[in-house]
């Protein structure tokens, strides 16, 4: 049963929604901040750019974030509140650095409605009182006392129906706010109010302004000396105050964002939704207005929220495209832009469709989007891991080592690779032409396996053989010196560094040699008690050529031990536990801290804390990383030492903000890695793999990757067609030349590798492409796209036409199969049982495949089902079908093959009005709906009566906050059928805010513990400005509230590996389970995603 | 605006979820009519007095008539089909008439839901009792004996700390049935002659309204003695809020500047059906005098002749009152200011009580106005639809909030449906002979 849910974020929302610049953290810094819907971002601006001090998730949705400063304080607080109707006032704790709460409250009202026009959130420019319009009709007032503090709140009543912005205004004696509002004959106008605090209500204000601009949607206050405000329109800006009006005719915009420029308030910066940025200057003689004007200034994201920051630099957060940091110079380029982007900030938002595809087909699965919106509609490719960029590949069976060596210290490039086999060791070398060609050093030994190699200091190389170490020169490549094992033992396993060798032989013997010029000399030898399995003196103190430690692994006891060197002295000894032997072990050092690693035999890898002077281990903790045998190494990759662990699932380990993680690489099995940067490859590694020597450069180190393929119009459905390597998109192109909102749709068909456009089919004008599938019928073995339009005309309500046309793919062209028209829009299409499902306005209908005499192909309609109020999302599995209705939640419907006839099942009775749909198993259904929830039906097929029956109960509820387009099945991640996450099925979805999610059907067993593991959580992770966890999570829509049950918030339970160890003790201590253990488990649930 | 556009607007963000879901509920509001796939079949053999769906699911549809009996509906599955499949039929689940030992004798004029669940139903009767039913055993749980012929019922929605029913009788006094003890809790007293309508508030479940055959509509807060507000229909929101003073000059427009709601007055005044005195306006004047409050207060009265109705829309903040003056009247509940909103002139029924419905958003009001309903916009009075089909005279309109449908009931012992057009178009199919197959099999 998959009613046991956990909810996990893969990538976090994008979408900026609000921005505000100010002297947050500091008095002396200026901080910009960001709300990305439930996170917050602390930025600092330095010299360098912006630098990212915090990223914080907020447990609600921002509605309004404001920077305000109480008098008589030298730096600013942050004001949040919630769609939830919470509210906090946060301020910077500069010595904890993190975010301390001064007050916070609940501003919800049981009467009102919720407002249409979205919350406004202001502050008295003389901190006075915090306004809220929250509920139509209503404004909340919450004043300030004489200290700052936030006294009890109470509310005004607003007649304006239609309220459109408020602000408050400047210079004014008493607090005073402007409205802006439509009245029923749809006429908009402002006018003020004085707010009388005593009296708890409205003193009509000092001026009022009828009959603006029909488009005015935004008030923007002037600061003094100025004062008023300015009125921005479609067509018209207005400046307006108790002693002043100036009105300019603008070119016709919807103005979606402004940043003031001065703090004089004389320039303003605006952006509109076609994404121009313009500055509107206030002119004036003195204090007294004279007049506006207005220039364009460039091209920028459409903006959702705009920041002048400081020196023309200006923040342009968006919610269409990706958000940019901006410089406006002062001579346009030659293309006449002041504009010049200096960094873009990557947006999903709004993911309206995806679709899950393997493209290199290697089981790891990929996700495509289509992302943003307008002009800035574009595919986004999302893959988790680390690829590998094939260089080079030459055909090697049965590696058993390699090492890269430079032909002399100073050499800033590797030139030999070294590659042992069972019973021989391969010299490759880059020759003239920069090919990888075989070659030789006179001085190593190629007719045995060489166990290790390394470069050494004064131009040397040192081999290591089963029976001797060798130390050759690196110019005259001649033997310089041998150290040869004692005629009875062999050498089993050896390492070295550029003046330190250590091996082992059978028998448990201990060698420590130093390498001298020419010469290897023999320091130090230790008996052990049992034989030695593994060994590392990577340096990692002071000193890059020679380590104060050496790391042993040993059999029998299964024990990992530390000894110093030279003098081989036992310093620590750590047990792993368990029966599998340490197959290697690597000391390194990550950002500052010295961690020794350990892999086991088995494919788990344990970590710990070391500290270089004592020797003394901490933090043991220990993951799962693959099933074989794991070999570590060390590569750089930008400036930066990373570890990869090659394995059966060869994995990177990194660290980001002092914590280690893991990311997969996209190759299924490597057996050995050694960075190679060579002069033709720099920056590359040598990778073993399925018998291949293959050479390639890494990715950035980093956990998901996206790759941007920019459209430059809005693609609504995408859909992949394996058998052709194709992408099919519906997408449309706005015509902004003229006023009239006028869009031109098409059907597109893209090359899955390079993504360009090989062949589009225009749609008729007024229709609209609605969705798109890949599909085959019975008795036709071709496969083809299907595309569901409707005809959007103007008069109609709803659409009363629209067409299913039927493509196949034929040498790179769309050709048109079949049409056949509906009588409505068609808002889904499903494969089924070899024939076409649709969902047609208030019908789903099915189709079958038929043969015509003539040899062509058409859609015959079989049977259909009515009764929905508009069926908008539909899936299937077998014979069931499970439809999302517009606004009656989900219901399932089956066919009946005999009767050919589709009838209904049972539904969902409650009125959730539906965002998207998915089976998750033959019984259980999942649903997102229009107020940000999750929740989970379930078949009762058992019940005793026809109403049980014919009712689907509610399994799983949660509040997830983000509002879901698309579900699909799939995974992010190579899911290896052996592991036990590999067993979890898992289903993807998209958000408006760009958020990328997993949801995963745990079993109970492993539901109940994470749920006790949750609600420990709860108790010590506190959630900033002292949210509740739990009340964010209830799902809530406007007929109820209830708590969450049945899905578990992933982001919180993994939050547990960011803790500080105390904390972590805490939590093992009410869980009765070890900090180790814990750790592990919910380590392995990260691999979800 | 087409729903298809406001699909699209929603997925890319541009559209808040919840104004999606307005938008698509005020359209389809705009386009009701008599439903052409919905039928409920009435058992009643007597007029229909009163209809309420459940408020737990939004489908169970409450029914009384004068022929004493009660039935109950499910809106949402239907029993039969009708028409190719095409018009579902919806007959009642169950039915209490006179044969059953422990009916009302005579005409139910109110039934109601317990707000809580659906295990229990409240009906009152012309036969003086108020009587709470458990549903699935169709049983008598508690009976409240009255002083005379019961009008109305009403349980707080709100409530958490109460079971009250409030019920309107002949009486001059209005009674408070707790089901919880089988006993009246206390009475209010003030009305002259009997209430033909309560109402709980929608933002407090202290607060009641009741409405008298004396013309008075009056606030109660059950936890104190005495009502604390009595509506006066010469008191108007005109001037409640106190100009600036005159201290900056003004834009010569913003004297003549007006709400818009203000304009109405001037309008309304050539009716002729203005009492003399409704234009005087007292400018602000807070009423909260409880509960001494001076006898002119405790006079005065919100309509001429009898109170017939009263609605609290789903805000909490206004009230719609209907009285035997045929006037429809629209209150800040907070003030207790008539709004001054001039709704066209209607003719409503005298003798009984009428059950007005409001849209969720509080822009529609469904009006029984003899033998139509008429859908009026709340904030203008303009009438936005009349709706005919009824008969004889409309007693009770109900909206059921979550599917944007309409029930009536009228003494021609009829329901009927009223729901947002759907094209008949593609209900008809394609004229495909698979597809007709399908359904005539």
């Amino acid at each position: 049963m998959s009613i046991w849910n956990y909810v996990v974020t893969a990538h976090k929302p994008t979408n900026v929604t609000h921005s505000c610049v100010g002297n947050f953290t500091s008095p002396q810094d200026l901080n910009l901040i960001l709300a990305k819907c439930t996170r917050i971002e602390i930025h600092l601006l330095t010299a360098q750019g912006l630098q990212s001090i915090l990223d914080v998730p907020l447990y609600g949705r921002i509605a309004t974030l404001e920077l305000f400063r109480p008098h008589g304080e030298t730096q600013d607080f942050l004001f949040i509140a919630t769609e939830r109707y919470k509210f906090c006032v946060l301020q910077w704790d500069t010595e904890k650095s993190e975010l301390v709460t001064r007050s916070m409250g609940d501003v919800s009202d049981r009467i009102g409605r919720p407002t249409d026009n979205g919350q406004i959130g202001i502050i008295d420019p003389d901190c006075r009182l915090i306004g809220l319009h929250l509920y139509d009709g209503l404004f909340k007032v919450i004043p300030f006392d004489n200290k700052g503090q936030l006294k009890e709140a109470f509310n005004i009543r607003l007649e304006e129906l239609q309220v459109l912005d408020i602000k408050f205004l400047y210079g004014c004696p008493k607090p005073t706010i402007v409205v802006l509002y439509q009245d029923n004959k749809d006429a908009r106008h402002v006018k003020t109010y004085e707010v009388a605090l005593k009296d708890k209500d409205f003193v009509e204000g000092p001026w009022s302004q009828n009959s603006l601009d029909n488009g005015a949607d935004l008030l923007i206050p002037v600061p003094p000396p100025l004062c008023g405000v300015l009125i921005i329109g479609e067509e018209t800006i207005v400046y307006c105050s108790a002693n002043g009006f100036k009105a300019i005719p603008i070119r016709a915009a919807i103005t979606k964002a402004y940043g003031r420029v001065d703090p004089d308030g004389s320039r303003y910066l605006l952006g509109d939704h076609t994404g121009l940025l313009s500055l509107l200057v206030i002119t004036h003689e003195k204090e007294k207005v004279t007049g506006l004007k207005i220039e364009p200034l460039g091209e920028t994201s459409i903006a959702s929220t705009i920041s002048y920051l400081d020196n023309a630099f200006v923040y342009i957060g968006s919610s269409y495209g990706d958000s940019q940091l901006i410089k406006l110079n002062l001579q346009p380029d030659p293309k006449g832009s002041y504009v010049e982007v200096l960094e873009r900030y990557v947006n999903l938002g709004p993911i309206v469709d995806f679709c899950v595809v393997d493209l290199e087909r290697q089981g790891q699965g990929q996700v495509v989007t289509c992302s943003g919106a307008y002009k800035d509609g574009s595919l986004r490719v999302v893959r988790n891991g680390i690829g590998i960029n094939e260089q080079a590949s030459v055909e090697l069976q049965g590696i058993k080592g390699m090492w890269s060596l430079r032909s002399s210290t100073d050499d800033p490039f590797d030139t030999f690779l070294v590659v042992s086999f069972i019973s021989e060791t391969r010299i490759l070398a880059m020759n003239l032409e920069d090919e990888l060609e075989e070659t030789e050093i006179e001085g190593f030994c190629s007719q045995v396996q060489t166990l290790f190699c390394h470069d050494a200091v004064h131009n040397q190389l040192v081999q290591v053989t089963s029976n001797s170490v060798r130390l050759v020169s690196s110019s005259t490549r001649e033997l310089l010196n041998e150290w040869h094992a004692p005629s009875d033992y062999s050498v089993n396993v050896a390492t070295a560094n550029a003046t330190q060798v250590l091996l082992a032989t059978g028998g448990g013997h201990l060698v420590y040699l130093e390498i001298g010029d020419g010469i290897l000399q023999e320091v130090k030898h230790a008996q052990l008690e049992y034989e030695i399995s593994c060994l590392d003196i990577n340096p990692i103190g002071e000193n890059p050529n020679q380590s104060q430690l050496a790391a042993v692994g040993m059999w029998t006891d299964i024990s990992v031990r530390l000894f110093s060197l030279p003098e081989l002295n036992l310093i620590t000894k750590e047990h792993l536990g368990g029966e599998i032997i340490p197959r290697s072990v690597l000391l390194c050092a990550f950002e500052g801290i010295s961690y020794l690693l350990c892999a086991l035999g088995d494919g788990h890898l344990l970590n710990f804390m070391l500290n270089t002077s004592t020797g003394e281990l901490t933090d043991r903790k220990k993951v799962s990383l693959g099933t074989q045998p794991i070999t570590l190494r060390t590569f750089s990759s930008k400036n930066t030492t990373h570890v990869f662990a090659a394995s059966d699932r060869p994995t990177v380990i990194y660290s980001s903000n002092k914590k280690l993680l893991y990311s997969n690489v996209n190759l299924k099995e490597v057996s050995h890695m050694c960075p190679f940067n060579s002069a033709a490859f720099p920056d590359s590694l040598a990778i073993a793999k399925e018998g291949e020597l293959t050479i390639g450069t890494i990715d950035d180190i980093q956990k998901l990757h996206i790759r941007t393929i920019p459209l430059g119009e809005h693609a609504r459905r995408i859909c992949h067609q394996e058998q052709t390597r194709t992408f099919a998109i519906c997408s449309l192109k706005y015509n902004s030349a003229s006023a009239e909102e006028s869009e031109m749709h098409f059907v597109r068909l893209l090359d899955d590798q390079t993504f360009d456009f090989i062949s589009v089919y225009p749609l008729d004008t007024y229709e609209y492409g609605c969705f798109i599938i890949s599909c085959s019928f019975s008795d036709d073995n071709n496969v083809y796209y299907c595309v569901g339009t409707a005809y959007v005309l103007p008069e109609e309500n709803e659409p009363t036409k629209g067409r299913i046309l039927v493509f196949s793919v034929e040498e790179g062209k769309l050709q048109l199969v079949a049409e056949k028209e509906t009588k409505g829009a068609v808002y889904c299409l499903n494969a089924f049982n070899g024939k076409l499902l649709a969902a047609i306005n208030q019908k789903i209908q099915l189709y079958k495949w038929v043969l015509r005499e003539d040899g062509t192909r058409e859609l015959q309609s079989e049977c259909g089902h009515h009764g929905h109020i508009l069926a908008l999302y539909v899936q299937t599995r077998g014979d069931f079908i499970v439809v999302g209705d517009l606004m009656k939640s989900i219901s399932l419907l089956i066919y009946k093959h005999e009767e050919g006839a589709i009838e209904e099942r049972a539904r969902d009775y409650n009125a959730n009005w539906m965002s998207a749909v998915e089976i998750l198993d033959d019984d259980v259904y999942l649903g997102a709906e229009n107020s940000f929830n999750l929740f989970t039906v379930r078949k009762n097929s058992e019940g005793a009566t026809d109403e049980e029956r014919g009712r689907l109960e509610v399994a799983g509820e949660y509040h997830l906050g983000e509002f879901i387009n698309r579900f699909r099945h799939g995974s992010l991640v190579m899911r290896l059928p052996d592991s036990d996450v590999g067993q979890i099925p898992t289903v993807i979805f998209g958000t408006i805010n760009g958020v990328i999610g997993v949801i995963a059907s745990l079993p109970h067993e492993q539901y109940v513990f994470l749920e006790k593991l949750q609600s420990n959580l709860r108790k010590v992770i506190k959630g900033v400005g002292g949210l509740s966890h739990e009340q964010w999570r209830s799902f809530n829509n406007e007929k109820k509230t209830v708590e969450a049950r049945n899905f578990l918030d992933g982001d919180l339970i993994e939050s547990f590996l960011d803790l500080k160890r105390s904390k972590m003790d805490e939590i093992s201590k009410a869980m009765e389970v070890s900090v180790e253990e814990l750790a592990k488990r919910v380590e392995e649930l990260t691999r979800l995603h | 605006m087409d729903t298809w556009k406001n699909i699209k607007d929603r997925e890319s963000g541009k559209l808040r979820p919840n104004s999606f879901a307005n938008r698509i509920k005020s359209n389809r509001i705009s386009q009701l009519e008599l439903s052409n796939h919905k039928e409920l079949v009435s058992p009643h053999k007597g007029s229909i007095n009163s209809l309420q769906i459940d408020l737990t699911e939004g489908r169970y549809l409450l029914s009384a008539a004068s022929d004493a009996s009660v039935a109950v509906y499910d809106v949402h599955r239907p029993s039969d089909f009708n028409g190719d499949g095409l018009i579902t039929k919806h007959n009642c689940l169950f039915f209490v008439d006179k044969q059953h030992q422990l009916a009302h004798k005579y005409a139910v004029s109110s039934a109601i839901w317990y707000p809580i669940d659906t295990g229990l139903f409240i009906t009152g009767s012309y036969d003086h009792h108020v009587n709470v039913w458990d549903t699935n055993t169709t049983q008598v749980v508690v009976n409240f004996k009255m002083p005379g012929k019961v009008y109305k019922t009403a349980m707080s929605t709100l409530s958490t700390s109460h079971t009250l029913i409030a019920a309107g009788t002949e009486d001059v006094q209005v009674r408070l049935c707790d089901i919880a003890s089988g006993a009246f809790a206390h009475t209010l007293s003030g009305h002259r002659d009997g209430v033909m309508t309560v109402e709980w508030s929608a933002s407090s479940e202290w607060v009641l309204i009741t409405g008298g055959c004396d013309g008075a509509i009056r606030f109660w807060d059950i936890r104190r003695a005495g009502c604390f507000q009595v509506l006066n229909q010469s008191q108007t929101q005109l001037g409640r809020r106190p100009p600036l003073l005159k201290r900056s000059v003004l834009t010569k427009e913003s004297n003549t500047k007006m709400r818009p709601v203000q304009k109405k007055v001037a309008n309304g005044s050539g009716s002729g059906h203005l009492p003399i005195g409704r234009l005087s306006s007292k400018g602000p004047m807070k009423q909260k005098l409880h509960p001494g409050m001076i006898s002119t207060q405790d006079r005065a009265t919100a309509h001429y002749g009898a109170v017939t109705g009263l609605k609290v829309t789903e805000d909490g903040m206004y009230l719609l009152s209907a009285g035997s003056d045929s006037r429809l009247r629209l209150w800040d509940v907070e003030s207790g200011c008539d709004t001054l909103v001039n709704f066209e002139t209607v003719r409503l029924q005298t003798s009984k009580p009428i059950q007005l419905a409001t849209t969720q958003d509080s822009t529609v009001v469904f009006v029984p106005c003899m033998r139509v309903v008429k859908a009026f916009d709340m904030w203008s009075g303009n009438a936005r639809t009349i709706l005919r089909g009824h008969y004889e005279s409309v007693n009770s309109c109900w909206f059921n909030q979550q599917d944007q449908e309409l029930y009536t009931g009228g003494n021609d012992r009829q329901i009927l449906v009223w729901s947002p057009a759907r094209s008949i178009a593609d209900e008809m199919g394609e004229g495909d002979p698979d597809d007709q197959d399908s359904w005539s099999n």
